[in-house]
């Protein structure tokens, strides 16, 4: 309990940035919804020149892309790139930095066993995320509901936001576990950028293209909005890769840390 | 000469590295152009009557996605974003590593001055950087010409390199001066890639938005943007000149600064 109060509060300033920062992307972009709302309008008019079916298959993406719910999840894609890099953040450092600041020692000789260790900083880490996403998730309903002129599904809304949580779990997890295999991390920032923009690129660049196959390889393509809005509920077989992929990940890194070799100084 | 041929090694493996992450990109990303080049003119031309605010939601842009060059400039906003995050990293790291790895004293007891040190640590990161742009540019030529019809101009691709090394340089600057300047140089790449996502982000907010245009002299992402250099055909000097002002700053910045720095040992 005492390592997993002190990670907490290791982290405080951290979580307390990155939940601000989540809302102030948030308020930058939901700002200029009625503004969207008004070019839509403008841009439907136009439409009507064009001939029955170039403006049916136009207007049926315009319709859902300048709706709130639609709008909110283009402007999701950023605030989940932002939170995976909080989570892989987390999950790279957290086991790390007792061999980084040379404090292993001091930690590994306390009677506790190396598995509560792990426990310990996982659960700070997971609460950590828990709290960054309960204050975006309040600030997101209530900006919605600021800008929105017209009444909108709160619980699609919701699940929508949530998909940053499982998102970022699956990224705390595959943290940890790059933490657990490599040896020596000098500094984390460098392998948790390059890890989530890898990811974050190939999400994008694959929806661009159109790609199927890209979905099971990146986290970020998980959860489809699209999907979101129409079923409002999510995939089932994506959220049983997710838990295999993180139950797979945790362990072994349970496994390997369990018998790591850690150098003291 | 031993300094720079010391920091061209340590900086091998993450170059090369990269290469790899460009090469699947461009590779990956231009093969999937035969698949799309058939999108009819009608659909082109409509998407070119669309409010700024949408065409930015839909993610083409002014950009022509018929002609290979106009489908690369999509890839190339990946890429730029790319080279930024690899030169502000390789900038804040080379300069900070030395506080951060407790080698500082180390190099600072070598008959070398401060400025020395610098120098040969910048033109380092300068060559990393200009490889980067060169494995970029040999990569994308050959892959868009394969694709390209005849006739096809690949001038555009060498105008958007210039822009991306410029963008590069800025980047590469802005993280050595706020590791030499910062007074915590852990934190000098944390704080450096906030920068370079929030810059990023407000580039984002100005596609949406034609009120804040005036926030494009601020975010160097908008200063050598795809769309308008295919569009004009050339950079735009008042953002070259503005970019070698940024580029002069921030330079200087950190040689006045490291001079003076009172390291951590």
């Amino acid at each position: 309990m005492n390592m997993f109060l002190h990670e907490l509060k290791a982290y405080r300033k951290s979580t307390i940035i990155w939940a601000f920062s989540l809302v102030a992307i948030l308020v930058l972009f939901m700002s200029m919804f009625p503004g969207l709302t008004r070019d839509a309008a403008d841009f439907k008019k136009l439409l009507e020149g064009y001939p029955e079916g170039v403006r049916k298959a136009f207007g049926i993406s315009l319709e859902s892309i300048t709706s709130l719910l639609g709008f909110y999840s283009y402007v999701f894609a950023y605030i989940l790139l932002c939170g995976s890099i909080q989570a892989m953040n987390l999950g790279i450092s957290i086991l790390s930095k007792e061999s980084r600041e040379k404090t292993a020692d001091f930690l590994l000789t306390k009677p506790v066993k190396r598995n509560q260790v792990v426990t310990a900083k996982l659960s700070a880490a997971l609460t950590s995320l828990i709290i960054t996403n309960g204050i975006y998730l309040a600030a997101a309903v209530i900006i919605a509901m600021a800008v929105s002129t017209k009444p909108f599904d709160i619980q699609t809304f919701t699940l929508i936001s949530l998909t940053a949580f499982w998102v970022e779990c699956m990224f705390l997890a595959l943290g940890v576990l790059v933490s657990a295999v490599v040896t020596r991390i000098k500094s984390v920032l460098p392998l948790s950028l390059s890890t989530v923009f890898g990811f974050y690129v190939l999400n994008m660049f694959g929806a661009v293209i159109g790609e199927k196959a890209i979905r099971y390889l990146t986290p970020f393509k998980y959860y489809d909005t699209a999907y979101i809005i129409k079923h409002s509920s999510y995939e089932t077989s994506y959220i049983i890769i997710e838990i295999i992929v993180i139950a797979g990940a945790i362990a072994a890194s349970y496994m390997i840390y369990a018998k790591k070799d850690i150098h003291a100084v | 000469m031993n300094l720079f041929f010391r920091e061209i090694k340590a900086a091998r493996r993450s170059l090369i590295l990269w290469s790899i992450g460009i090469c699947f990109m461009v590779v990956s990303g231009m093969a999937k152009y035969e698949g799309l080049s058939g999108t009819g003119q009608s659909l082109q031309q409509m998407i070119s009557e669309m409010p700024k605010s949408l065409q930015a939601i839909m993610g083409t842009g002014t950009l022509d996605l018929s002609t290979a060059v106009g489908f690369y400039a999509i890839l190339f906003t990946y890429l730029q974003l790319m080279a930024a995050i690899h030169a502000m990293m390789l900038g804040a790291n080379i300069i900070a590593k030395e506080e951060r790895d407790q080698t500082a004293e180390f190099l600072m007891a070598k008959p070398i001055s401060r400025s020395q040190i610098i120098t040969a640590k910048l033109s380092a990161a300068l060559a990393n950087v200009v490889i980067f742009n060169l494995v970029t540019l040999i990569l994308s030529i050959t892959m868009v010409s394969k694709f390209s019809k005849d006739g096809e101009s690949l001038t555009d691709i060498y105008l958007l390199m210039a822009g991306m090394f410029m963008l590069q340089l800025i980047f590469l600057a802005a993280g050595s001066s706020i590791a030499a300047a910062g007074n915590k140089p852990k934190r000098a790449a944390s704080v450096g890639t906030g920068i370079l996502l929030i810059s990023y982000i407000l580039s984002l907010a100005i596609d949406l938005n034609e009120n804040i245009k005036l926030l494009q002299y601020i975010t160097p992402f908008k200063y050598f943007e795809a769309k308008r250099v295919v569009a004009g055909g050339v950079l735009d000097p008042v953002f070259v000149g503005l970019s070698a002002i940024i580029i002069i700053i921030l330079i200087t910045l950190t040689y006045v600064s490291f001079r003076k720095r009172d390291l951590s040992v």
